[in-house]
């Protein structure tokens, strides 16, 4: 008679367990990853291209009316159609995008560059300057900004100018604060400290530590206030104090389109959206991948995928 | 009579008198995290710091190069020798970071896995780090230094180092402006005995060149055997100070004696009694209060011999364990 201790045990199927024979990625990389890049890059050239060259080969004067065409849709004449006063808006998407890119590029760079600066400063310097700053940000976010912006922009009505000052000086306070308060959690990590002990200077942590930590940040603000301005110079258009309605921007083009759309004149809404959609889209990609590129971490796990 | 604490022979590089180091709290209490310590650190040599966790030690290392956090208050004096002798306290935080972090006195941190700047690679640090510190040596050099390949390892980012290397690594920054001083927090943790033998018997060639080592650690397994001077904190203070053998083998003080016991090698008896909060030390001796026995109730440091001091000692508490 057998014990239980020295039983024979059963035999056991390792079949089930065997090994794979051969290397496979422990991760299933994402293949989007590989193409990303490229398209955003691609679509944006082809947007630009399309905003500056259009407008310039086609020779037609946007703001020439030609009540026989109008409300035409798309044919082979006018392949995005012809709104209510007869005029093509192949060459008017180009004219608006040309424009709207303008004005959205320059706010959301201005905005995010003055929300870093301002951030930074509140979370280095610190004390009384971060009080006054971010008290200053308070009270400014606590003006409703459609209406700061309209009294910015009705000071010189119609300028482009204005319009992109009372974007670009209303937008940036969130940056700051986001800025602020990652700069803030930084400063006191392991690595900053161990410079520190190291003889690293103020300069050296703003430089190696604050700014790459912010920069991700900046990025994805530049990414979200883009589309955000084009939206925002609309609504002053639709107020009256943006840019004058004989100007084509993406923004005017779709407020007619709001009316237009009732009547079942779908194409003067689809192809502004298209343009806006686009734009927002491939720099929300180029910004997600230039993130990517930015922390190494990540920069190794694209390398996984064989991508970088 | 000499001042406490002190090692006959040559000055020491670095020569700590009556530092006390106290954490303001918010509620206006202060954490007491270092009282009254007396300490020399000789060239050549490695000092272990060892005691309990929570007890001060990575303060003490923190106080020494001024990085405490701005609610904290110190007092005391920390002597460091060299052609510019200098009063560490006494000198302002300008001083201290063009002259002596880094230069002078290196800090091998705590914590190996957020030490490393992530978003550089090991050898733009430690270059950077030799440009900064004006050192002689360079980059590929102090990776060899720790026994580091520079070919494989300097281009790699923090998080692809494992645990021994980024300990490694750290030692090689802090080696990058040839400190005359080497503070370690910890240089072992998480690390298994034979990497940890390894990163201590780094300590002990960087003590052979001439410099003065203070080896903060728990790890006395692998730290004891490099150590030629052991000191033994408990609740803010240092109760003996001495050379390692004399210290590990035949403490004075009862408090080393318990540490010893509690270790894995040497019974795993638990220290008695729990450490009492830092915000509310006694004035009388923290340890005999906790642990009982009696106190002859000097709470300085009193020497046994001509370079082991105890305080509050009973004699030699007994031989082997």
């Amino acid at each position: 008679m057998t014990s239980e201790l020295t039983a024979v045990p059963r035999a056991i199927d390792r079949s089930r367990w065997r090994a794979p024979v051969t290397w496979r990625p422990a991760r299933v990389p994402g293949g989007r990853r590989r193409w990303v890049l490229p398209l955003c890059v691609g679509v944006l050239v082809v947007l630009v291209l399309f905003a500056v060259v259009v407008p310039w080969v086609a020779g037609i004067d946007p703001r020439q009316t030609a009540l026989a065409d109008a409300n035409q849709a798309p044919s082979w004449d006018h392949w995005f159609g012809t709104d209510q006063a007869g005029r093509d808006l192949v060459v008017r998407v180009a004219e608006g995008l040309r424009v709207s890119l303008l004005v959205a590029a320059v706010c959301a760079v201005v905005a995010t560059v003055l929300g870093c600066v301002v951030g930074l400063t509140a979370a280095v310097v610190g004390g009384r300057t971060d009080r006054v700053l971010m008290r200053t940000v308070d009270g400014l976010n606590a003006v409703p900004h459609l209406l700061l912006g309209i009294v910015i922009a009705a000071m010189w009505k119609g300028a482009i100018l204005a319009v992109i000052a009372s974007i670009a000086l209303t937008h940036w306070t969130q940056v700051a604060r986001i800025v602020r308060a990652q700069a803030l959690t930084v400063r006191t990590r392991d690595y900053v400290l161990a410079t520190v002990s190291l003889g690293g200077s103020r300069r050296q942590v703003l430089v190696r530590h604050l700014l790459p930590a912010v920069a991700p940040q900046a990025l994805l603000s530049v990414a979200l206030l883009l589309p955000h301005a084009v939206w925002h110079e609309s609504a002053l258009s639709f107020l009256g104090v943006g840019l004058p309605p004989d100007r084509p921007s993406l923004g005017t083009l779709l407020e007619d389109a709001r009316t237009r759309i009732l009547v079942g004149q779908w194409w003067t809404l689809v192809f502004p959206s298209l343009a806006l959609i686009a734009t927002t889209a491939a720099v929300a990609g180029l910004s997600a991948a230039a993130r990517d590129r930015l922390l190494p971490h990540r920069r190794t796990e694209v390398g996984v995928g064989g991508a970088a | 009579m000499t001042a406490a604490g002190a090692v006959p022979g040559a000055p020491p590089v670095l020569s700590i008198r009556g530092l006390s180091v106290q954490l303001g709290l918010l509620d206006g209490r202060w954490v007491h995290a270092v009282s009254d310590l007396d300490m020399d650190l000789p060239a050549g040599t490695v000092t272990l710091l060892a005691g309990e966790s929570g007890c001060g030690k990575s303060v003490l290392a923190s106080a020494l190069i001024g990085l405490l956090p701005p609610t904290a208050r110190v007092r005391g004096q920390v002597g460091l020798d060299g052609p510019d002798p200098l009063d560490l306290l006494a000198a302002d935080d300008d001083v201290l970071a063009t002259r002596v972090r880094g230069r002078r006195v290196g800090l091998v941190p705590q914590s190996a896995g957020t030490a490393l700047t992530p978003t550089r690679t090991v050898g733009a640090l430690l270059s950077e780090a030799v440009t900064t510190l004006g050192g002689a040596v360079p980059a590929a050099d102090l990776l060899r230094e720790v026994w580091l390949d520079p070919d494989g390892v300097a281009d790699l980012y923090p998080h692809q180092l494992s645990g021994g290397m980024a300990h490694r690594v750290l030692l090689a920054l802090a080696l990058a402006g040839q400190p005359d001083v080497l503070l370690c927090d910890e240089p072992t943790a998480g690390l298994d005995p034979e990497n940890a033998a390894h990163v201590a018997g780094l300590l002990a060639a960087q003590a052979r060149t001439g410099r003065a080592v203070l080896l903060i650690s728990h790890d006395i397994a692998a730290c004891a055997p490099v150590a030629d001077r052991v000191a033994v904190m408990v609740s803010s203070r240092v109760v003996e100070v001495g050379p390692a053998t004399d210290v590990l083998d035949r403490p004075w003080h009862d408090y080393p004696q318990a540490l010893w016991n509690s270790l894995p090698e040497r019974g795993f008896r638990p220290v008695p009694g729990d450490p009492p909060p830092l915000t509310d030390l006694p004035d009388d001796c923290a340890w005999h209060r906790r642990a009982g026995g009696a106190c002859s109730g000097v709470l300085t440091l009193e020497p046994v011999a001509p370079d082991h001091w105890v305080s509050c000692g009973r004699g030699p508490v007994g031989v082997g364990c």
